[in-house]
C-alpha cells in the first residue's frame, strides 16, 4: 500500500503544471499576452528611457478595452494597439487571419532604395552564388547585392565570389531593403572583411522575470575567415529597411578595419527574437536577448552611418542610384 | 558454454520432463506449454540454475504524452507517443545471490499538439538506466526489492513555429531510489506473475538554458549555469511499471502500463514530460549451462 500512496503524494505535491488560466477567453489572452512581454521582454527600461509607456502603464491603459462578448478581430486590434507601444519591430502576434507590427521604423521614412533603378545597375549578367548576387561594374568596382540573410550563404560561395572580384579597386556591399534573417551568415559575410580578430559588441539574456534580471553582458568578437578575404576599400550601403541581422551584420562591419558604411540610419532590431503563445493558439514573438556594440550602446533603434547619403529625386528621374553613386566615387579616391 | 536461447523451450521443457519425472508427477500437455512462466512461478520449488539467470525482456508501446516546456511556450501540449522499453534482469553473486541488477533501455517520441490545434511539438528522448536491488521473499511468494540505479537521459522537445528559441534540448544523469513486488499467482492452473516498480531520481544533474538564454548564445560558449542540480525538490520525477507476465503456446509475453514523469523546476524555467503508456512485448530467460548436472538450490528470482 505503501507503494502506492507515497508516490501519489509525492506526486500531487510535485507536480509542476501549466501556471495561468488556459481557458481561450479574451482576458485570459490578454493576460496571458501582457505576462509574456512583462516577464520575457528585454527593453523594458530602455524603451521607457526613449519615451515608451510603462509596461505597467500600458496594462491600465488597454485592460478596460477587454471585454468578453469582444469577437476575435476586436481582441486581435486591441492586443496589436498594445504591443505597438514598445515601438519594436521585433514584436509581432500572429493570428490565422493577419499579422500584428510595428514597421514605422521603416515605413515613416524614405525607402533610398529604387528597385527599378537597382535592376538597372544590376543588368542581366550578374552572377549569383547563393544568396549573394554580384558583378564588376564599368569603373571596375565589385558589387555584391545580398537582399535577404534568410538566404544561405558558405564559405565556398564567398571564397568564389571574394576571387572574382579580386582585381577590383573597391567593394560595394549593398544590403538596403535586407531585413535581416540568420545571424551566421551575416557574420559569415562580415568575417571577409577583417585580418584580425576584433571586438564586435556584448550580449546578454535574461535570468528571471523582472525588467532589470540579465546576465552579465559577454563578449562578441569576430575571428577572421580562413578563406579569401577583402584586402581594399569596403562601402556597405544601408538603408531603414537594415534590420535584425542585418542591424547586427552593419555594426560588425563598423568596426572592420577598411569599411566605411554609407546611406541612411539602419532600421535597428538589437534583440535577438523568442517566440510564445497565447491559449487561444495565436503566437508572439518579442525581443529577449539584447545585443550591444562595441562601446555597449544600445542598437536596438539603428546605427548611424559614417556617411550619410539619400537617393535624390534628380537622380531617380536620371535613373541614377545616388548611394551606388556616391559609394563609386568614394572608393575611386 | 552459454546458452541464451530465447525462452529455450526445448531445454525447459527437457529439464522440467527430468524434474517432473523425479518428483513422479504427471506430465500434462497444458503444463508443457506454460512452463517457461510456471517454471518462473514455481522456482522456489523447482530451481533453475543459479548460473547468471538473465530475464529479458522487450516491450513496445502507444500511449499519451504531455509536454510542457515554458522555454518554448506557457501551454501544454498533448499528443499521442509511441515508445519501446528493453529490459535486463539478471542475479548476480553478491550477498548471497540476493542482489539482482536490472538495465533499464527505453525511448519515446511523442507529436504533440497545443490546445488550439494551430501548433506542434515533437518530443524524444532515450533513457538508460542500470540498477542494483537487494531481495526479499515475503510469505513464500511475494517478492520485494529494494535498491537504487544510475539513470542517463539523452532527448529534445521541437517546437514547429518559434524562432529563436524552437528547441529545449534534453540531458540528464541522476542516482535514484528504485522497488519492486513481483507475485506470481495461478488462475485456473495458469500461471501469471504481476509486477510493479517505482523509481525516484534523488540526487543529479540536468542541462538547462538559463531563462532567456538562446542556443545561439550558448553556441558561442557563454556558459551561465547550464548544469543545474536536481533533487525532488525542483525535479519531483517519477517511474511506475505495472506488468503482467503470461504465457501463451509455451511463450511468455508481458503487458502493462508505463508511466514516466519526468519534470524540472531550474533556471526560472518550468517542464514536464508526462508520459504514459500501455505496453506490450516477450520476455526471454536464459542461463549459462554448463555441461554436466549443475548443482542446484533455491533461486532468487
Amino acid at each position: 500500500m505503501l507503494l502506492f500512496v507515497l508516490p501519489a503524494l509525492l506526486l500531487y505535491t510535485g507536480c509542476i503544471r501549466e501556471e495561468s488560466d488556459t481557458d481561450d477567453t479574451p482576458l485570459n489572452n490578454f493576460e496571458s499576452l501582457w505576462r509574456i512581454i512583462d516577464t520575457q521582454y528585454c527593453f523594458h527600461d530602455y524603451k521607457t528611457q526613449e519615451g515608451c509607456l510603462p509596461w505597467n502603464d500600458v496594462y491600465a491603459k488597454y485592460r478596460p478595452r477587454i471585454d468578453d462578448k469582444m469577437t476575435t478581430a476586436q481582441l486581435f486590434e486591441v492586443l496589436c494597439d498594445m504591443l505597438s507601444e514598445l515601438r519594436d519591430g521585433h514584436v509581432n502576434l500572429y493570428s490565422a487571419a493577419d499579422v500584428g507590427r510595428y514597421w514605422s521604423w521603416h515605413e515613416d521614412y524614405p525607402s533610398n532604395f529604387n528597385d527599378s533603378i537597382h535592376r538597372l545597375y544590376l543588368g542581366t549578367d550578374y552572377k549569383i552564388a547563393a544568396g549573394i548576387y554580384y558583378k564588376i561594374l564599368d569603373d571596375n568596382i565589385g558589387y555584391i547585392y545580398y537582399e535577404s540573410f534568410n538566404s544561405s550563404i558558405g564559405d565556398g560561395n564567398l571564397d568564389e565570389v571574394m576571387y572574382y572580384l579580386r582585381l577590383c579597386n573597391g567593394l560595394i556591399v549593398d544590403v538596403r531593403n535586407n531585413s535581416g534573417g540568420t545571424l551566421t551568415y551575416a557574420e559569415r559575410l562580415a568575417e571577409r572583411g577583417t585580418n584580425e580578430k576584433i571586438l564586435l559588441g556584448y550580449i546578454a539574456h535574461k535570468t528571471g522575470t523582472g525588467h532589470n534580471d540579465f546576465s552579465a553582458p559577454e563578449t562578441e568578437y569576430l575571428e577572421p575567415s580562413h578563406g579569401v578575404r577583402w584586402q581594399k576599400k569596403a562601402v556597405v550601403l544601408t538603408n531603414r529597411s537594415c534590420y535584425s541581422a542585418t542591424n547586427t551584420f552593419i555594426r560588425d562591419m563598423k568596426e572592420c578595419p577598411l569599411v566605411t558604411i554609407m546611406g541612411d540610419r539602419t532600421g535597428g532590431g538589437s534583440g535577438m527574437p523568442f517566440s510564445s503563445e497565447l491559449p487561444n493558439g495565436w503566437a508572439v514573438r518579442f525581443s529577449a536577448c539584447p545585443m550591444y556594440d562595441a562601446e555597449m550602446n544600445q542598437i536596438e533603434f539603428g546605427i548611424e552611418p559614417d556617411i550619410s547619403v539619400s537617393l535624390t529625386q534628380e537622380d531617380i528621374l536620371r535613373n541614377k542610384d545616388t548611394m551606388i553613386e556616391a559609394a563609386r566615387d568614394f572608393l575611386k579616391r | 558454454m552459454m546458452n541464451n536461447m530465447p525462452a529455450s523451450p526445448f531445454y525447459r521443457i527437457r529439464s522440467s520432463v527430468f524434474s517432473l519425472l523425479r518428483k513422479g508427477r504427471k506430465i500434462s500437455l497444458l503444463g508443457i506449454l506454460l512452463f517457461p512462466v510456471s517454471g518462473q512461478a514455481q522456482e522456489e520449488e523447482s530451481p533453475l540454475p543459479e548460473n547468471r539467470y538473465t530475464t529479458h525482456a522487450t516491450l513496445f508501446g502507444i500511449g499519451h504524452s504531455n509536454l510542457y516546456e515554458t522555454y518554448l511556450s506557457p501551454s501544454a501540449y498533448t499528443g499521442p507517443q509511441l515508445s519501446v522499453l528493453h529490459e535486463t534482469l539478471r542475479k548476480t553473486h553478491w550477498l548471497d545471490g540476493r542482489i539482482t541488477t536490472q538495465s533499464v533501455l527505453d525511448g519515446f517520441f511523442s507529436y504533440a499538439s497545443n490546445k488550439a490545434g494551430n501548433s506542434n511539438e515533437m518530443g524524444g528522448k532515450i533513457n538508460y538506466a542500470i540498477g542494483w536491488h537487494y531481495n526479499w521473499l515475503i510469505a513464500g511468494k511475494l517478492r520485494l526489492m529494494a535498491g537504487g540505479d544510475v539513470h542517463g537521459g539523452l532527448g529534445a522537445i521541437y517546437n514547429t513555429r518559434n524562432s529563436n528559441n524552437p528547441v529545449q534540448a534534453k540531458a540528464e544523469a541522476d542516482i535514484g531510489a528504485s522497488l519492486i513486488a513481483i507475485y506470481p499467482f495461478y488462475i485456473k492452473k495458469v500461471p501469471f506473475t504481476v509486477r510493479y516498480q517505482i523509481g525516484v531520481p534523488l540526487i543529479g544533474a540536468m542541462f538547462s538554458p538559463h531563462y532567456g538564454q538562446s542556443y545561439y548564445e550558448m553556441s558561442l560558449g557563454n556558459y551561465d549555469h547550464n548544469i543545474c542540480f536536481t533533487y525532488p525538490g525542483n525535479a519531483p520525477s517519477m517511474r511506475h511499471f505495472l506488468t503482467l507476465d503470461f504465457p501463451i503456446a509455451g511463450f511468455t509475453f508481458r503487458a502493462g502500463y508505463f508511466c514516466d514523469i519526468r519534470q524540472s523546476r531550474v533556471n526560472g524555467l518550468r517542464s514536464h514530460i508526462w508520459n504514459h503508456s500501455f505496453m506490450l512485448g516477450y520476455v526471454k530467460h536464459f542461463s549459462f549451462v554448463k555441461r554436466k548436472e549443475p548443482q542446484h538450490h533455491s533461486f532468487i528470482l
